[in-house]
């Protein structure tokens, strides 16, 4: 059983059903980043965990003890807010020893922890100032600190970076993913932030409409998506309908797709006949030598930096392709393969 | 789900509560204001044994409610325009030049709101008499009045010119408005949710008013509170007194319910002007 | 700022702050003179500090300045006392809450004098509230509880009329704490009553102390709730001032007048210090 375990968790807001049925499992010093849409309910589980919500069926247990009725003041868990959510009247210090004099912890553990927290994150200077005193990388920080103090079972996280601008947010994140380490804490992370949650991540679970998508590695769910909305919102793959055909050799499966027929080798089987598949615009080979060999003319071009994107409609789709420097103009016909093994396939078509 | 619970015991609790806050009050004093001369509300009876408008129309024809009425509506409105106008100079400044001491001026204009009005009353009286002023009553509570209710109308004004944007003066500048066209099209739309506030609640205030309008106005000048007073204490006749309270609480509750829908409407417009000068 | 712009803000100012500054200023001047017998309207002006003494020795001045505090500071404290669980309680919003705010909200549009008719309206003593503490058998007799001599009626009305405006500016205040912090407070092990203690009481406490310094210098100052519902063996300071101010004796009016401002002043200040002290969250750190 992990540290933090859900299951059969539902919640109700009235007529709204935000969450059907979740069960997932952290287990001790994971960190796992729940990812999706808004609205896809996955703050609405990390208020689940932390208390702040009770479900309307299931059960939460943290370190092996039911908590679900239990209230978030007594419950062993600490949360960064997005918006910091520091005392304006209290000092950085106040702010940082607040959750400690609530336990009644005693004066010299309290000292003792408040140095390591400071030190950590260079808050040595900021102890005696105000949040509204501080820029906005130093307030993160102060919430993050204020978290980790109270040495929580699990950490959690809502979208604590979404206020930092692009530089500072890169550097934050490091350096919550090296105290995490540190601290062999169990994180539960939200985010809508895709690079974010693969950056930072054990695993990822990647929610839409109050349901589990896939709750994976970070590589496996880039390069094995189970479904089209993970292939598609995870950097953005080629998603087509195929009829399967038949089959060629042991696991190779062969396909009747808008891009005409193509030979799947993924090492999953399809689970009908009519499925969703979908390949990575960076997977192509520019030879066009290959099986799965694809002509088609270029409708536009768009340089990225270290490759350009390609695009062409086909069966009133359009699909992406990238190459890293291509010669090929808009206007112009271009040939690429696909090997069998960059071809996924993902679930039944409704 | 007990929230749930608790709020809806808690609201019934308040239902309770209020009916014996304002419902209960307020019917008796309707029920004595209907009760007939000819035969007396007494103890044992459970309604009024005769009912008929008859005080009403007596307070009308045989007592000075006219005279008090027309004192205070004339009062009322003409401190309220002449409480705007002499807002309007030092919230402009206030709320559009920044100057040192800006912050200071806003605290002073609070004054009149601090010193308690029967010193107010009392001492202003004096001067009238120093001055050989105190006859003229009307004028003399006028001004009272204007400058006491200044600090609500220096307050809601200053916010008003506030939320005029400087982009809008400036758009008018760039397509060449005169002044008077530049007020029209930047200034006036802004102010004027302040504007109508600042007057309703000047007007009301000026209404209500009871220490100036006693001190300096009695015994020739009546207005409704100072009728009422009156009323109250040595000639308390119930039935009229419940009359007097009726009229005097009327038109407030209309104003004010006027008031706070202009408020809210005002509120929108308000919070779009992002990217202020 | 050249001193052409100077200009220009004073010429702004004078209409509005000008005369503010103008009518007040002399009014406390006028007060603070005559206190001292100068600018005397009937007969010749003296300095002298006998009106002083003559008005500080009466017994009269002394039991009205009890009484005015008596009544600024429990009306202050009732008001508010009441207007805090209400305005937690209306934080958040929920069904009725809405019309729970306005029928709470009522009595600012009733005025006072109306408020203090329809009060003894009520308690009369052939009025409602005997007629059915007789009807459940509780009371044997009618009582008489107009102008009953602990100055009850006075606090009722006083309360009456300033919870609204107290519950007014804590509401405001309450909701400008964002359910963020509260969660915070929460999550790291903090009660509904630490979190008052820690969270709410500190961030409020400026709205707080508003609350009780104009309720406070409203109820010292009170003259018709007093006159009218108060008891008839007392004097409120408002009321001595008129007194003697009706029999023309300015000079001892000035007096009481000076003292009520004093009173208002120095109580509001240690009223506000007070509530600083008790509920800074701070002190309990």
């Amino acid at each position: 059983m992990g540290t933090v375990q859900v299951n059969g968790l539902q919640m109700r807001f009235g007529d709204f059903l935000a969450l059907p049925d979740i069960s997932v499992s952290v287990d001790e010093g994971e960190f796992v980043t729940l990812l999706g849409p808004s609205g896809c309910g996955k703050t609405t589980l990390l208020k689940l965990i932390s208390g702040f919500l009770k479900p309307t069926a299931g059960t939460i247990h943290i370190a092996g003890k039911e908590v679900t009725h239990v209230p978030p003041e007594t419950r062993d868990t600490a949360m960064c807010f997005q918006s910091y959510a520091l005392f304006p009247h209290l000092s950085v210090r106040e702010n940082l020893e607040f959750g400690l004099r609530q336990k009644r912890i005693a004066a010299a553990e309290r000292d003792q922890r408040l140095d390591r927290v400071a030190e950590q994150l260079k808050l040595g200077p900021q102890l005696e100032k105000l949040p509204n005193q501080l820029s906005g990388g130093q307030q993160q920080r102060v919430a993050l600190g204020r978290a980790l103090i109270m040495r929580p079972t699990v950490i959690l996280f809502d979208e604590p970076l979404s206020n930092l601008d692009a530089k500072l947010r890169d550097t934050v994140r490091m350096e919550i993913r090296r105290i995490q380490k540190d601290y062999n804490l169990t994180a539960i992370y939200v985010t809508h932030d895709q690079s974010e949650a693969l950056a930072l991540s054990d695993r990822v679970m990647i929610m839409n409409g109050g349901r589990i998508e896939q709750i994976a590695s970070p590589e496996e769910l880039y390069w094995s998506p189970r479904t089209s909305f993970v292939a598609d919102f995870i950097g953005g793959a080629n998603v087509l309908d195929a009829e399967v055909i038949g089959g060629k050799g042991e696991d190779h499966w062969v396909l009747s797709t808008p891009l005409g027929e193509l030979v799947a080798a993924s090492g999953t089987e399809p689970k009908s006949k009519k499925i969703k598949i979908c390949w990575r615009p960076e997977v192509v080979q520019p030879d066009g030598n290959g099986p799965n060999r694809i002509e088609t003319q270029i409708s536009e071009r768009s340089f990225q930096g270290s490759f350009t994107d390609l695009f062409f409609t086909a069966a009133e789709q359009t699909f992406r392709v990238q190459l890293p420097e291509p010669t090929v103009r808009s206007g112009e016909n271009l040939a690429f393969s696909i090997r069998p093994q960059d071809i996924v396939m993902l679930e039944s078509m409704q | 789900m007990t929230r749930e619970l608790i709020n809806r015991f808690l609201i019934y609790l308040l239902i309770a509560v209020c009916t014996l806050w304002l419902i209960i009050p307020f019917t008796m004093a309707v029920l004595w204001s209907l009760v007939d001369p000819a035969e007396p509300w007494t103890a044992d009876k459970l309604m009024p044994p005769v009912v008929s408008f008859y005080r009403w129309h007596n307070m009308w024809v045989n007592s000075s409610l006219k005279e008090a009425l027309l004192n205070s509506y004339t009062l009322a409105p003409s401190a309220a325009i002449l409480t705007l106008l002499l807002a309007i100079p030092t919230s402009f400044a206030l709320g559009r030049i920044s100057f040192p001491g800006r912050e200071v001026a806003k605290v002073i204009a609070l004054l009149p709101l601090v010193v308690p009005p029967f010193v107010t009353a009392i001492f202003f009286t004096s001067l009238l008499f120093s001055l050989g002023l105190h006859a003229w009553r009307f004028g003399a509570i006028l001004f009272a009045h204007s400058v006491l209710f200044l600090p609500y109308a220096i307050r809601i004004m200053t916010v008003s010119f506030e939320q005029v944007r400087q982009d809008h003066i400036d758009a008018a500048r760039d397509l060449s408005a005169s002044t008077i066209a530049r007020w029209r099209v930047a200034y006036l739309p802004a102010l004027k949710p302040g504007i109508l506030a600042s007057l309703l609640i000047v007007f009301i205030q000026s209404i209500e008013e009871f220490a100036i309008a006693f001190i300096v106005g009695s015994p020739n000048f009546v207005t409704i509170p100072t009728l009422l007073f009156g009323s109250l204490g040595q000639d308390f006749v119930r039935p009229n007194a419940a009359v007097l309270s009726l009229i005097l609480v009327v038109p407030n509750v209309i104003l004010m319910l006027f008031l706070e829908k202009l408020l809210r409407s005002a509120n929108p417009s308000m919070s779009s002007g992002k990217g202020m000068a | 700022m050249t001193w052409r712009r100077w200009l220009q803000v004073i010429l702004l100012l004078t209409p509005g702050l000008g005369l503010i500054v103008a009518l007040i200023g002399t009014v406390v001047y006028i007060a603070i003179v005559q206190s001292f017998g100068l600018y005397n309207l009937t007969g010749e002006s003296l300095l002298s500090a006998e009106h002083w003494a003559g008005v500080l020795e009466r017994r009269a001045y002394g039991r009205a300045v009890r009484y005015s505090l008596y009544i600024g500071i429990l009306s202050a404290l009732f008001s508010v006392a009441l207007a805090y669980p209400l305005a937690l309680w209306l934080r958040k919003p929920f069904t009725g809450s809405v019309a729970v705010g306005a029928i709470l909200k009522a009595p600012l549009l009733v005025h006072g004098l109306v408020a203090a008719f329809l009060f003894i309206n009520v308690i009369a003593y052939h009025g409602v509230l005997n007629q059915f503490m007789q009807w459940i058998g509780l009371w044997e007799g009618p009582r008489r509880l107009q102008n009953d001599s602990n100055a009850i009626g006075v606090l009722i009305l006083q309360t009456w009329k300033n919870m609204p405006f107290a519950l007014l500016i804590l509401t405001g205040a309450v909701q400008g704490i964002s359910d963020d912090v509260l969660d915070a407070a929460r999550d790291l092990g903090a009660g509904s009553m630490a979190r008052f203690r820690k969270v709410i009481a500190p961030l409020t406490i400026s709205a707080m102390q508003a609350a009780l310094v104009i309720i406070f210098i409203g109820a010292v100052a009170d003259f018709s709730f007093q006159v009218i519902a108060g008891p008839t063996n007392r004097q409120s300071m408002a009321q001595l001032m008129v007194f003697y101010k009706d029999g023309g004796r300015w000079h001892d009016a000035a007096v009481v007048g000076v003292s009520l401002m004093v009173v208002a002043l120095v109580g509001s200040a240690l009223l506000a210090f007070a509530a600083r002290f008790i509920l800074s969250g701070r002190r309990f750190r």
